[in-house]
């Protein structure tokens, strides 16, 4: 209707031409985003620093359409997940948000991450901190900007049993840290993301943080050497600012069933908005790979050589910390 | 060639049994096929004999000797609970399981081959399970329900059995959630239903096999010989939200996530939903297989993967809906065998009886239910 009325003012008048409600759907994005452009330049010229960031913006929006697309396309039953859960496409959707906090709220500096192997299967090994696991999300974006390989992080189970969670982390290639199951990717050929000291890092009180906790029983090594992939050790800096915990109260978390509740100077005083992680300043360092595949068959079974690489590595990346840690001036300026 | 083997086969009165007796009758190799359960199977078999009798009894072994069984193939295992009682289901499904591998293991029975349907339901479904399950694997947390105690129970006698006769050949199957045009399961019951309760804020993944391809395991254990337990699902996974929407319904999450079970098992008290307990763990933590020694040992390759599976039972509702002249209804065979009758003597030229009128009338109705059937 507006179309044709649109169409008939115009002609008869002969004056600007009133735009159709279809081109006008069509072109408000893009002459928004020209809109919010010229504000950001002119904000630029008169205070001279970025007031808005175009790029994050742009980010942001590209976030929107692909979700919408995204959801247009499982309302039809496409989806194409793989054993796992793993959806790529919502993946895809969802790591520019990541990308955002990665380049912009932690500025995350990055370095080695020539030893993560182009193809094949390996063992990404990190640190393990922050009460929520925004760590393994930050070593993901890293990896797959640099490379274009999704890891695969191994989370706590108790996850399973978390509502919307349990299936956000399955849908974005997470799975649940069972022996069998990171076996089954190494052999795969994929990257899989452990944390070894698991709820027991993400657990840790702050006067604590960067002191790395036992590495399991030396699990991820043996999966390692089962698989014949090599190890790679990340340490992470700046995550394990993010919730200072104070204290852990354990008789509600047992009440919630969480490993832990944690208080820190916001949560659980400011509610939700206690939920926001604080912006430190992160580093994180690829090391070079712990090579497994010159023991053998059978080095999976002996539990001496396991002990002995899980040292090898949790040394590495506790080396790596105190290096980066020594170097840091400022916890939020880095 | 002339056929030598004379299988028996349990559970005949259900789906299972039925089909695979068809099946078997179609091929030469086996000389006598005999059947056995407490009910006569529901469709017209040719050369299958069928024998009334409980495999709780200790007649079957007699049974088995007196016609020189060599392969018993036990798909009696009631794995929809529904259609029995909590306790009938005990007694089918352990005790009758007993007697019949007992009789099997006897020193001088002739069974050089066992075939037992089991369920993936023996896996369980926990949040802390691994998210691919291969056949050696056993659950960790113990049976919730007594039902997957029972199929514990079974499957431990199939074990028993082939180390008792280890010369003999034991093949197990563990069948995931069967879905297809004929055999009512609680998941097609799931998916009849106007709209699909699902868990809050968990969306599982799912497998599924074909009826067909279910069968056509069970065929393939019996004609060749392969030892040894096989997951047979269709390759591939379904997210529950993702099945619904194969089907075309809405996805309704109200069943929470603390006490899903106990919430559905009142419910199935007050309006007999037909949708067990044990399977509401399954709509919250999902379960899935690994099938690779389905198809590289058992060399079987299913005709329909898991999202094939679902896309193919949704296209077989659809058409049933469409379709008014098939008996899917006791009633609506009553009708057709009616009409039939009546068509003879109005082509006669003889009048309608009274009585007739009204059922007649029925009939227009029915058939006018049809257009709106479609689609």
């Amino acid at each position: 209707m507006s179309q044709t009325t649109g169409r008939a003012t115009s002609s008869a008048n002969g004056q600007r031409r009133l735009p159709s409600l279809q081109t006008l759907t069509r072109e408000l994005p893009a002459a928004a985003m020209t809109a919010t452009g010229n504000l950001a330049l002119r904000l630029r010229e008169l205070t001279g620093r970025d007031v808005i960031d175009l790029e994050s913006l742009q980010d942001l929006v590209s976030v929107g359409y692909r979700a919408v697309d995204v959801s247009k396309q499982h309302r039809a039953g496409k989806f194409d997940v793989d054993d796992y859960g793993y959806d790529r496409e919502y993946t895809n959707t969802i790591v520019p948000l990541f990308r955002l906090l990665y380049r912009r709220y932690w500025r995350v500096d990055t370095t080695g991450l020539e030893h993560v192997p182009r193809r094949g299967g390996a063992l990404l090994v990190s640190n393990h901190s922050g009460v929520l696991p925004f760590d393994g999300a930050m070593i993901e974006v890293a990896v797959i900007d640099e490379t274009d390989r999704y890891p695969r992080a191994l989370v706590a189970s108790f996850f399973g049993t978390m509502p919307m969670l349990s299936w956000f982390l399955r849908r974005t290639g997470q799975t649940l840290g069972h022996p069998t199951d990171a076996l089954r990717l190494l052999r795969d050929g994929e990257l899989v993301l452990v944390f070894p000291e698991g709820v027991r890092g993400t657990g840790k009180l702050y006067s604590e943080r960067y002191r790395l906790r036992r590495f399991g029983r030396g699990g991820f090594v043996e999966m390692a050497l089962r698989a014949g992939v090599p190890i790679v050790p990340i340490s992470v800096v700046g995550s394990e600012e993010i919730y200072p915990m104070l204290a852990d109260l354990q008789p509600l978390a047992r009440l919630f069933g969480f490993p832990y509740f944690p208080i820190t100077p916001t949560y659980p005083w400011l509610g939700a908005l206690g939920l926001i992680p604080l912006p430190t300043k992160w580093r994180i360092r690829f090391h070079p790979p712990v090579r497994t595949d010159e023991y053998g068959a059978g080095a999976a079974d002996d539990p001496s050589l396991v002990m002995r690489v899980s040292d090898e590595v949790r040394d590495t990346i506790q080396a790596g910390l105190m290096a980066d840690l020594m170097e840091r001036r400022s916890i939020f300026r880095g | 060639m002339e056929g030598t083997r004379r299988v028996l086969i349990t559970g005949v009165s259900r789906f299972w049994g039925c089909q695979l007796a068809k099946r078997l009758e179609a091929d030469a190799s086996i000389e006598r096929i005999v059947a056995v359960d407490t009910a006569p199977p529901p469709i017209e078999l040719r050369r299958t004999d069928f024998v009334r009798a409980d495999t709780r009894h200790s007649l079957i072994g007699k049974l088995l000797h007196a016609i020189d069984i060599d392969t018993v193939v036990h798909a009696g295992l009631i794995v929809d609970p529904r259609r029995a009682g909590a306790r009938r289901v005990h007694e089918t499904n352990v005790i009758g399981t007993m007697n019949l591998i007992a009789a099997c293991s006897a020193p001088d029975s002739a069974v050089r081959k066992l075939v037992v349907k089991s369920s993936t339901a023996v896996y369980g479904a926990e949040a802390e399970d691994p998210s691919i399950w291969s056949e050696d694997m056993v659950r960790r947390a113990p049976a919730r329900d007594s039902f997957t105690r029972d199929l514990d129970e079974v499957e431990g006698y199939v074990r028993d059995f082939s180390l008792r006769k280890p010369d003999a050949v034991t093949t197990l199957l563990r069948f995931a959630n069967v879905l297809g045009p004929t055999h009512d399961t609680p998941f097609s019951r799931l998916f009849d239903l106007p709209v699909i309760p699902t868990v809050i804020g968990f969306d599982p993944r799912l497998q599924f096999v074909h009826e067909a391809d279910a069968v056509a395991a069970l065929e393939e254990a019996v004609l060749r010989d392969h030892p040894g337990t096989y997951n047979v699902a269709g390759s591939g996974v379904v997210i529950l939200s993702q099945a619904v929407r194969m089907i075309g319904k809405p996805n309704l999450p109200v069943l929470p996530f603390v006490g899903a079970g106990t919430l559905v098992g009142v419910i199935n008290r007050l309006v007999p939903l037909g949708f067990p307990t044990h399977l509401t763990r399954l709509l919250q933590f999902g379960r899935v297989v690994d099938t690779s020694a389905l198809r590289d040992r058992f060399g079987l390759t299913l005709r329909y993967s898991t999202p094939e599976t679902v896309v193919e039972h949704a296209r077989s509702r659809r058409a049933r809906n469409a379709m008014p002249d098939r008996p899917h209804d006791a009633r609506e065979t009553e009708l057709e065998d009616f009409l039939r009758t009546q068509s003879r003597p109005s082509a006669n030229g003889h009048r309608r009886t009274a009585r007739s009128r009204p059922r007649a009338r029925s009939t227009r109705r029915s058939t006018r239910r049809v257009p709106g059937g479609e689609r």
